[in-house]
């Protein structure tokens, strides 16, 4: 009895101490988010960013609007996040499903030796080495070398989720429908694809914002005329010093990520009830792995 | 590619009318299936990889390269300045690691293990750094940092620090900086790690008497290991590259190997010296990569010994 109490007491202070250091580190992970978006509304001096809060405006957020270039920056930006989220899905889905079920073995292993390099080598060096490769080929930088440039991070993010998650499909259903007379394309679009749903979602997300928010690799590969929105904004900052405009823009990035996050949460939910699972934030994560 | 069938006699009556073009058609799209991502991925990864191996050993003259052979690069690589700066880098990855795991462990812990109905309101929390910009993220230090800037008024109104902090542009503020930024990186695999260790194997612990100490050090811990792994490579690896954030917060003084690296290509065109410095990197990777699974297998290996 003296034990348990003991214990319970015990357990009670290190439980605490734990809930402080959790209180501590978010508020820790939150400190420059909060300072971006409050500085977002500082007037500044002369368009400069000050440490001291000279003054309340919301001018900062409509001169994004009218800014020339980090408008094209955005739309650029768009542009290539789209199609990162395509290619970064289609073939990072087919490359998670070879590394489950490719008939060969060397295929299998070649895809995963590939995979497992590409999460683990620096950026720096991948974003040098692109770079090399177009520049000694003769290839023009341009919105098609940006994106070529950015996918194979997120393919190989990608590949890894659908993977974990194809190995833990039931291969039972998929010779219910062959022996049903279904043909190996509706099989498979109709029995494995929505067990993959899930993991497809998470991955979408995941191509769209690290083809979004890239800054090592798309400021190598950005040239005058095509530079993501991120890229820009960096290229900025370390140049000419921090500006309003700047923490206008991250306030209305980190909006737009919320936003985005809230529509995917809510799609997910939608769909793990439909499918009759109880959804799991976790797996939104890629935690299944 | 989901053509085959377990049994021979399943296969038999599964599928009578599948001709031989069926049967063409679908090997052909198994292998469509993992030869377009592999040559994808050969193409816009391997072979610039290649490209760099191969530049590591070319001569550089006078903003030209000229390939060959010579070991010239990776010396320039591994001296003087370029060294010192290797070391910092090192240095930093190490005890950048250790301070995220040292914070990131017990915050996933308690959210994955403590937080009752606040685990996934918790988990969401510390996944919005995670999804937030990495440039808006680093870019509100220099603010926060700045001489005169909060930090330096919170320090001095607590008697951390009396006058100026100097931290801005420098070593500290880029210390500061990366474990800020891939604390996020840690928690989500250590939170996964923690979340999936069994309840009643800590409860069987508990019932057999260990205290709380002993059940973490010999059941939570070794549960978690390869999720721990993971964090800290996951972690590592990224800082010993790191250029964004020497860039945004470390000035002049705060450079790191990373941004050396880079500036070989885009300022000095020095494209063999930069893949040599690309190259040391990798392997320094390469060998932190070998030793933690080896540290890893050789845990293992005790316990099931032990």
């Amino acid at each position: 009895m003296i034990d348990v109490l003991r214990g319970r007491r015990g357990g009670a202070w290190s439980d605490r101490a734990l809930a402080l250091l959790a209180a501590a580190s978010l508020a820790f992970l939150f400190l420059p988010i909060v300072t971006a978006v409050l500085y977002a509304f500082n007037e500044g001096i002369d368009g400069r960013q000050t440490v001291e809060f000279t003054g309340f405006t919301t001018k900062a957020f409509g001169d994004v609007f009218r800014h020339e270039q980090v408008m094209s920056a955005l739309s650029t930006g768009m542009r290539v996040a789209i199609l990162g989220c395509l290619i970064g899905t289609v073939l990072g889905t087919l490359a998670g499903l070879a590394m489950a079920r490719a008939r060969s073995r060397t295929l299998r292993i070649a895809l995963t030796v590939l995979v497992g390099a590409i999460l683990v080598v620096p950026e720096v060096v991948v974003a040098v080495a692109i770079l090399l490769f177009f520049t000694e080929s003769g290839v023009q930088l341009g919105l098609g070398t940006m994106v070529a440039g950015l996918t194979p991070y997120p393919i190989a993010v990608v590949a890894l989720i659908v993977r974990s998650r194809a190995v833990a499909l039931d291969g039972a259903l998929e010779e219910a429908a062959a022996d049903l007379g279904a043909p190996p394309g509706t099989a498979f679009r109709d029995v494995v694809v929505p067990q993959l749903r899930p993991a497809i979602i998470a991955a979408a997300i995941l191509s769209f914002t690290f083809t979004f928010d890239n800054l090592v690799t798309a400021s190598m590969l950005s040239t005058p005329t095509v530079s993501t929105l991120s890229s820009y904004l960096y290229a900025t900052v370390t140049k000419g010093g921090v500006t309003p405009l700047a923490y206008a823009v991250a306030a209305l990035m980190f909006a737009f990520t919320l936003v985005l996050l809230a529509v995917a949460g809510l799609l997910y939910r939608w769909d793990s009830r439909r499918q009759g699972n109880s959804g799991s934030i976790v797996k939104l994560t890629g935690g299944d792995g | 590619m989901s053509t085959e069938v377990s049994t021979p006699a399943g296969r038999v009556l599964a599928r009578p009318a599948a001709g031989p073009l069926r049967r063409l058609v679908a090997g052909l799209a198994g292998r469509l299936v993992a030869a377009t991502p592999l040559t994808w991925l050969v193409l816009f990864f391997a072979v610039p990889l290649g490209y760099v191996v191969v530049f590591s050993f070319a001569y550089a003259t006078f903003g030209r390269v000229t390939l060959g052979f010579t070991l010239e690069n990776y010396q320039e690589a591994l001296s003087g300045f370029y060294v010192t700066i290797f070391a910092r880098t090192v240095r930093f990855a190490v005890q950048g690691t250790v301070l995220v795991m040292l914070i990131a462990m017990p915050v996933a812990y308690f959210a994955a293990r403590k937080a009752g109905r606040f685990k996934t309101f918790l988990l969401l929390l510390l996944m919005v750094p995670f999804w937030t910009s990495f440039l808006i993220r680093v870019l509100a230090w220099k603010t926060l940092l700045e001489v005169g800037g909060p930090v330096e008024d919170v320090l001095n109104g607590l008697h951390l620090h009396s006058g100026q902090l100097g931290w801005i542009d420098s070593p500290t503020a880029v210390f500061i900086g990366v474990v800020y930024a891939y604390l996020p990186m840690a928690v989500i695999p250590l939170f996964v790690a923690f979340e999936r260790i069994p309840a009643p194997m800590l409860e069987a612990s508990k019932d057999l008497g260990a205290s709380r100490w002993r059940t973490l050090w010999h059941v939570t811990l070794p549960q978690a290991r390869p999720g721990i792994g993971a964090a800290v490579l996951l972690v590592m690896i990224p800082m010993s590259g790191e250029l964004v954030v020497p860039a945004l917060l470390g000035g002049d003084r705060g450079v790191l190997y990373g941004s050396l690296i880079q500036g070989q290509f885009i300022q000095s065109a020095n494209q063999a010296l930069g893949s040599a410095m690309a190259m040391v990197l990798l392997v320094v990777v390469a060998l932190a990569i070998a030793v933690s699974s080896g540290v890893g297998r050789l845990l293992a290996r005790r316990e099931a010994r032990a």
